[in-house]
């Protein structure tokens, strides 16, 4: 049996790493658009950042030989032909598979596509921004960098190039930062926080307009307040697209069933993959590193023994990069909000019906798993809740575990 | 495979699990080394709830939900041990395994071991260096009243279970009666701190 991963992700080496654990002998080729032995996107930024290359490879430059896998690199899959069993590539090449694990994961999106024509403008999302960005930022001796969008990728791109000495201004439409995995109040609070740690600017309720340039190399931002923007180098963050249309043109992520099939021979994972939430059934993609790992185990379990079950996905978020101020987050931001702050810490648990229906956690880690799993088996918790929140020792797990009663 | 077991009943916050994890984690090896340096990793934390007090460090779950949120490669299992073990060398101090980690068990400091310039994650390691030459974990061995007790997995819940139940028929702690009687004191004493009469 020949299986063919499309992508070399985190989902797909993942996939093949416990293909190869399950006792599958056959022939693996992963085919991808870059050059390099499968990466950790997290971990991208701290090599930005000035730690070694060697660290982002996170199962080993020798993966492909450890594994036994006919590496296809530097040369994107552009279509899958279901009847063939095949896929083409840009280069013209074209792969038979038995059994396609496809993860192509998502690209950056640019408001406009010719930004990427001017040296100096760039996305965050591969190994190969991350080199061209370090490389430009040395060569050009850039002093000062403009961040437009302020999401998780902007504030994870503004806080490595800061690390780099770079001082930055992040460009946000909405009214904080992190918007998507914060509420109104928890992401005001990590905003000023953020500002108060760093030192970085942020520019919020506006956007990038357009960019000018001059001898190809960028010169500054407009921004829609009227402001410009003197910079040298633009970091675009404003979102991401699941490369989904290779499975029939579908754009908004590849649906699948609980053994991660998009069809009897295709197994999707990682960010294209549109599946269930755990807790409230919500279809959606759910793109973080442990639901992309979770999925790849499922799918290779589902290969070799034709077992195995997807739970569905969480959409936590963790944030903690460069500077020891996590923000954290879980669920869906709605019913009876509980909140306690004190100094750097600012906690907020949404409760419905008695159970933990979503949380933010800013500035500490601390009680965070609890609640995770507090949230994860649906325990009722609401008797507990706010002594939980507010106990300065969080203690709560083991209060609960020595049957004392809150603080 | 072998763990650290907490008959928590039975610790008396003496804190001498700390004290033996800083110095077999510190590079100098010596309790005068670890003593007032920032970078001293303890991976064991004695916590005061109330009048009980519980040293809390990792358990080393399996399935370990820190191990596979893990996105950098900086969580594993030790084969020989079943340890689950931090690479300082490729944490980048994420925090996904903490925001999973029900028992508070893992923290960030630089330490002693971070070669990166900044903080890593660091977590009880059950002295996995220990354990190959046949010793037992620092804490456990360091532990004066018993409160932490290095055993089989399976066949001490065998015994817990055979125990609580003696405990629930007969009413019996099993407790020395000088710990029982320190146990009382405690009770005591944090009684009278909320202003309760002993």
């Amino acid at each position: 049996m020949r299986v063919v991963t499309v992508g070399t992700g985190m989902a797909a080496a993942e996939f093949v790493e416990r293909l190869r654990l399950e006792g599958f002998d056959g022939e693996i080729a992963m085919v991808g658009d870059e050059d390099f032995p499968p990466y950790s996107p997290c971990v991208i930024p701290f090599y930005l950042a000035g730690e070694p290359l060697e660290t982002v490879f996170w199962k080993g430059r020798d993966f492909y030989e450890r594994y036994r896998v006919t590496p296809l690199l530097g040369d994107p899959v552009t279509e899958v032909d279901r009847e063939r069993r095949l896929v083409r590539t840009r280069d013209g090449r074209s792969e038979r598979y038995d059994r396609l694990f496809l993860a192509p994961g998502a690209r950056n999106r640019f408001p406009e596509p010719q930004w990427t024509t001017v040296a100096g403008v760039f996305g965050f999302k591969t190994l190969s921004d991350m080199m061209a960005i370090g490389e430009y930022v040395s060569r050009e001796k850039c002093s000062e960098a403009v961040v437009y969008g302020g999401g998780f990728i902007g504030v994870d791109a503004a806080l490595a190039l800061m690390k780099l000495g770079l001082s930055v201004t992040i460009v946000h439409r909405n009214t904080r930062l992190l918007s998507q995995m914060t509420d109104e109040e928890g992401g005001a609070f990590a905003t000023r926080k953020l500002v108060e740690k760093t030192g970085m600017v942020v520019r919020l309720r506006t956007r990038v307009e357009g960019i000018t340039a001059g001898a190809g190399r960028l010169t500054g931002v407009n921004l829609t307040d009227g402001t410009r923007l003197e910079t040298t180098l633009l970091i675009v963050a404003v979102g991401v697209d699941p490369n989904s249309e290779l499975l029939d043109g579908l754009e908004s992520g590849i649906p699948c069933d609980d053994g991660m099939l998009a069809d009897p021979d295709i197994f999707t994972a990682g960010d294209v993959a549109r599946t269930r939430h755990a807790v409230d059934g919500a279809p959606g993609i759910y793109a973080n590193a442990p639901n992309a790992v979770a999925q790849a185990y499922v799918a290779a379990r589902q290969l070799v023994r034709g077992e195995g079950s997807y739970a569905g996905s969480l959409n936590s978020t963790v944030l903690r990069k460069h500077i020891d101020f996590p923000v954290i987050s879980m669920g869906r931001f709605d019913g009876e909000a509980l909140t306690w702050q004190r100094g750097d810490v600012w906690r907020r648990v949404y409760l419905r019906d008695g159970r933990i229906n979503g949380y933010i956690i800013i500035g500490d880690t601390r009680m965070s798993g609890y609640l995770h799993q507090l949230y994860v088996s649906r325990q009722l918790a609401e008797r507990e809740i706010r002594d939980l929140l507010s106990s300065p020792r969080h203690d709560g797990y083991y209060r609960r575990a020595l049957g004392l009663a809150p603080a | 495979m072998k763990r650290i077991f907490v008959d928590y009943k039975k610790c008396l916050a003496c804190k001498a699990c700390e004290t033996a994890c800083a110095v077999r984690h510190h590079p100098s090896g010596s309790l005068v080394g670890a003593l007032g340096d920032r970078r001293t990793e303890i991976d064991v934390r004695v916590l005061g709830i109330e009048h009980e007090s519980f040293p809390l460090a990792c358990r080393h779950c399996d399935p370990a939900d820190c191990l596979s949120a893990c996105p950098s490669g900086a969580l594993a299992r030790d084969p020989e041990t079943g340890a689950v073990v931090v690479n300082p060398d490729l944490c980048k101090a994420c925090a996904m395994c903490a925001s999973v980690c029900t028992f508070d068990a893992i923290s960030f400091k630089e330490t002693h071991r971070a070669r990166h310039g900044r903080e890593v994650a660091h977590k009880c390691d059950l002295c996995t260096e220990r354990l190959k030459q046949g010793e037992r974990p620092a804490c456990v061995a360091a532990c004066p009243s018993g409160a932490l007790v290095f055993g089989e997995l399976e066949q001490n819940r065998t015994q817990r279970a055979a125990r609580s139940l003696r405990t629930y028929l007969l009413g019996e702690e099993g407790l020395p009666p000088l710990l029982e009687a320190y146990r009382e004191l405690r009770r005591k004493e944090f009684a009278a701190r909320r202003g309760e009469k002993g």
